[in-house]
């Protein structure tokens, strides 16, 4: 029989340590599974989400599940951007995930951009179920596309959502869509920028990273907005900001764009390095 | 526009009050992320304030008219707890959230001073009272036009209407055009607004979505702004 999802990965505690108890994968997904990542003495799983020829065609649909034990910590991330090819006879190419974490687990998100060329149509699910007291990283973004190739902005559609549920219940439900039209084209809705990025994070043991962040990003933001002199110049520009969400608070959506991919890459190395500590390597090293 | 003859003729006068700024609501005190975004340059001369109202126009439709349909269908209060519930977990941006629910809570505040023969509404506002919800602007608008036997598709077009409006307001009061040209803008956006009624018309909240990342972005900044005229 075949399975109904393209991906399934379960990591639970063996012999006290996180260890991948289930990791299947069919075409056109890939689940690689290294296993000297994460420096000696903290205890996490990476795995490399990784497609037949590193993206998604037209007609394609990959679904994955993903499970994270009672005080496991669990990384995914991708080798490089995902490429979304152009859409044939109008097909969309399709993720979805979901991911259960449970107690004290963490589940850090972390891929490359999504990267849709000219005429794509992506649609991207994601659903995040944690437990009360789990703890969730999520980047999700994306790019306007093969830029060196002239193409800006210049796929028919693309759709993220992302929600997170506490304990059953709705804490975060985000969708982000955009799509042509004629009256309000991508391009003018993004002007000069070429990459969104959201950051999401909740839960107990980021606490103190988040609070981090959160000063971070507030005094960036207070910097965008007053640097009136240097508006007529994209060079360099990145826009970021931070909401609260959820019961007390407790989660925090970081949300940024930027005109090259690079600053975004660098603002996430730089938010994101004290998750060393929990996953035992650097998020974006090397990129 | 294209109202039944025979509904339209009571509630024309229900309708133009619901949407008179003469109607005490406090939308004036917003500016949908407006503020924020001259502030962080993105939107600068008549063009970009074009493209900001257009992509508000659109946002709202996406966002916040399936909301708005849904509380219109369902007017019994523990449904529309609900609704509320899920609205306040899909404002994730904290400006937009704050606006909202301070928005709809003085339209619930007058609306229920206005009509008190709709006792629902009275007793919503003691669920938003006792902090059961935060009582968002889409789910009190939507209720109290299905409260009000409003045609359906005059509810959403009101809605959107109010964004409109205020968005111009503020694009006045912020210096960007002047009164008359604003007014102009009102009418040149009407088909625009119209196209995005029709799009999203009767929309399912699970189809709730976010058109304009960088706006969003902006908005969210708000409170870093230097100085400020709007709350939001």
């Amino acid at each position: 029989m075949r399975e109904k999802w393209t991906g399934e990965l379960t990591v639970e505690q063996c012999c006290n340590r996180a260890a991948a108890t289930r990791a299947y994968a069919r075409y056109p997904l890939k689940l690689v599974l290294p296993s000297k990542v994460a420096c000696s003495g903290i205890d996490a799983v990476w795995v490399y989400l990784v497609t037949y020829g590193g993206g998604i065609v037209s007609g394609d649909s990959i679904s994955c599940k993903v499970s994270v034990g009672d005080h496991c910590t669990l990384v995914l991330t991708t080798q490089s951007s995902t490429k979304i090819y152009k859409a044939v006879q109008g097909k969309f190419s399709e993720q979805v995930f979901k991911a259960l974490v449970a107690k004290d687990a963490l589940l850090v998100m972390m891929p490359d951009p999504v990267t849709c060329f000219a005429a794509a149509k992506y649609k991207q699910v994601q659903h995040f179920f944690l437990s009360l007291d789990a703890n969730l990283v999520l980047v999700d973004w994306f790019t306007s596309g093969r830029r060196e190739r002239g193409e800006v902005w210049a796929f028919e559609s693309f759709r993220s959502t992302n929600n997170v549920y506490l304990d059953g219940n709705p804490v975060f439900l985000d969708t982000m869509n955009l799509e042509q039209d004629v009256s309000l084209p991508i391009s003018s809705r993004l002007q000069d920028f070429h990459s969104v990025a959201m950051l999401v994070i909740y839960g107990p043991r980021l606490s103190s990273i988040r609070k981090r962040i959160e000063e971070r990003v507030g005094s960036q933001c207070e910097e965008a907005v007053r640097k009136k002199k240097h508006r007529s110049s994209t060079h360099g520009r990145l826009l970021c900001s931070f909401s609260s969400f959820g019961p007390s608070d407790a989660g925090l959506v970081v949300r940024v764009a930027a005109v090259e991919t690079e600053l975004i890459y660098d603002f996430l190395k730089q938010e994101l390095a004290e998750l060393s500590d929990l996953i035992g390597a650097p998020p974006y090293y090397g990129k | 526009m294209d109202l039944p003859a025979k509904k339209s003729q009571g509630s024309d006068w229900v309708v133009w009050q619901l949407v008179d700024s003469f109607f005490p609501t406090g939308g004036f005190a917003h500016s949908y992320g407006l503020e924020a975004a001259v502030q962080a340059g993105l939107v600068s001369d008549s063009k970009s304030l074009d493209t900001f109202i257009k992509s508000t126009l659109e946002n709202s439709g996406s966002l916040l008219l399936p909301f708005v349909s849904a509380s219109f269908k369902l007017p019994d209060v523990a449904g529309w707890i609900e609704l509320d519930r899920l609205l306040n977990a899909t404002l994730s941006n904290h400006v937009a959230r704050r606006a909202s629910s301070s928005q709809g809570s003085a339209l619930l505040r007058t609306a229920a001073t206005v009509y008190p023969d709709l006792a629902e509404l009275g007793e919503l506002r003691g669920v938003v009272r006792a902090g059961r919800a935060s009582g968002h602007h889409a789910g009190v608008f939507g209720i109290v036009c299905g409260l009000l036997k409003l045609d359906a598709l005059t509810c959403q077009r009101a809605y959107l209407y109010l964004t409109l409006r205020d968005v111009l307001s503020a694009a006045t009061r912020l210096n960007l055009v002047g009164p008359l040209q604003a007014a102009a803008m009102q009418q040149s956006l009407r088909g625009f607004g119209e196209a995005v009624v029709r799009k999203c018309a009767d929309r399912g909240v699970e189809d709730a979505c976010q058109v304009s990342p960088l706006l969003d972005t902006a908005q969210a900044c708000h409170d870093h702004l230097f100085s400020r005229l709007f709350c939001s």
